[in-house]
């Protein structure tokens, strides 16, 4: 049976079904000319945005995800304002997958709505765009009275990477809501600077562990991250062995040598995750003193385990033979 | 492949009442890799002609009026 959808060659046959009376055959054109690709099919979704039935509305929100453009972005900003909350969602899906910065002037205003979802949708559509203009805006909504809003405006600001937003983010560490620290702190990873470093440094602290944990993994790719080595050796201790495994796999990534010894203690946690980067962060550290660690999880149960152990033991030997030589 | 010829229970199930495949919707049965998904020439609904799901759920995820039901066994989940 050929699909229905490869006979839609013809943009006004589409036109022709997008007018039927049954919200089914409706959306059966509307799904065609999604697929369709053709740049052509945006003017005939942006017709459908007023559509009656909501099912209808939502598929065309979801048809215009497929294409890029300021004219997409000016019918799914409509669909995002949609009081049926199924089409707002399908709209914020839609215009999330936007990378033309064209888009950005569109979406702008709606960051000042009335509504939080549509704010955070708005701010989320922005994010991937990575235009300049949205700084100010996404700066001034880290002061919504929504943690959502706030979360969203924090990746807009993480994207465009400006070592002037890192003030803004790092004040954010004293937030109410957990999702929030979570998300400055995942931010603050690109800045080079010191103060980003200690910010992130401080969140280890965090009394969510959510928190801790991006701390301990952020810190690993902050270029200042190995200032806070000692910080991360006391997570090794954190109650929740999710911290501790970060902290070893970032403490193994700066090759921070007096870590040894407290990533060996903790090659006999239960969790086979926890040993298997505690292996590979003593193979990366690569210090002989590794070596008596990694026999004791030779012959592990998980396979995983073992074939990191024995990787981390090949670059130990490497690094002594380097040494010999 | 044998197919059944009694009623049987698969795991991919279509609410008739949904489905949209009379109208011309194809999606479920373009999304299946396995193309075990066809539509109906009598009912012109979307059934699962062949029982070997992956469980890989695109048909549900894609059908535009959440009329596909994938029953996962309880193993897998």
């Amino acid at each position: 049976m050929s699909s229905p959808f490869e006979s839609y060659d013809d943009l006004e046959d589409a036109d022709e079904r997008l007018q039927a009376a049954d919200p089914a055959e409706r959306r059966v054109a509307i799904i065609a000319l999604g697929h369709s690709g053709d740049p052509a099919a945006v003017a005939h979704l942006a017709n459908m945005v007023a559509d009656p039935d909501a099912g209808v509305r939502q598929q065309v929100a979801m048809a215009l995800g497929e294409f890029d453009g300021p004219e997409a972005a000016s019918a799914l900003v409509k669909l995002l304002v949609d009081p049926e909350r199924i089409v707002a969602a399908a709209a914020a899906d839609s215009m999330a997958e936007f990378k033309d910065p064209a888009c950005a002037a569109i979406i702008l205003p709606l960051v000042k709505h009335a509504h939080a979802f549509v704010r955070m949708g708005a701010l989320r559509a922005l994010k991937e765009l990575r235009c300049k203009d949205t700084l100010k805006p996404a700066l001034e909504a880290l002061q919504d009275s929504d943690a959502a809003v706030r979360v969203q405006a924090i990746g807009v600001i993480g994207f465009l990477k400006l070592e002037e937003s890192i003030p803004a983010l790092t004040a954010l560490i004293n937030d109410p809501d957990a999702h929030v620290r979570r998300a400055a702190v995942s931010a603050l990873a690109f800045s080079h600077m010191k103060p980003a470093a200690e910010t992130i440094t401080r969140a280890l602290r965090d009394s969510d562990w959510m928190v801790r944990e991006m701390a301990a993994e952020t810190l690993g790719l902050n270029a200042n991250g190995s200032l806070a080595a000692d910080q991360l050796i006391g997570s090794l201790g954190d109650a929740f062995w999710q911290v501790r495994l970060k902290a070893i796999r970032s403490l193994g990534k700066m090759k921070i040598e007096r870590a040894v010894r407290p990533i060996g203690n903790c090659i006999n946690h239960d969790q086979a995750n926890l040993r298997k980067e505690a292996a590979a962060a003593l193979g990366e550290i690569a210090h002989p003193d590794g070596e008596a660690f990694l026999a004791v999880i030779a012959d592990d149960l998980d396979p995983d385990v073992r074939k990191n152990a024995r990787w981390a033991l090949q670059q130990i030997a490497a690094r002594k033979a380097r040494a010999g030589a | 492949m044998p197919l059944a010829s009694y009623q049987t229970s698969v795991p991919v199930v279509v609410d008739d009442a949904k489905c949209i495949a009379d109208k011309g919707c194809t999606v479920c049965v373009d999304v299946c890799p396995l193309d075990v998904l066809r539509i109906s020439d009598m009912t012109k609904k979307a059934y699962m002609a062949y029982d070997e799901c992956w469980y890989c759920m695109p048909c549900e995820a894609d059908c535009p009026t959440g009329a596909v039901t994938v029953n996962i066994p309880y193993l897998l989940r």
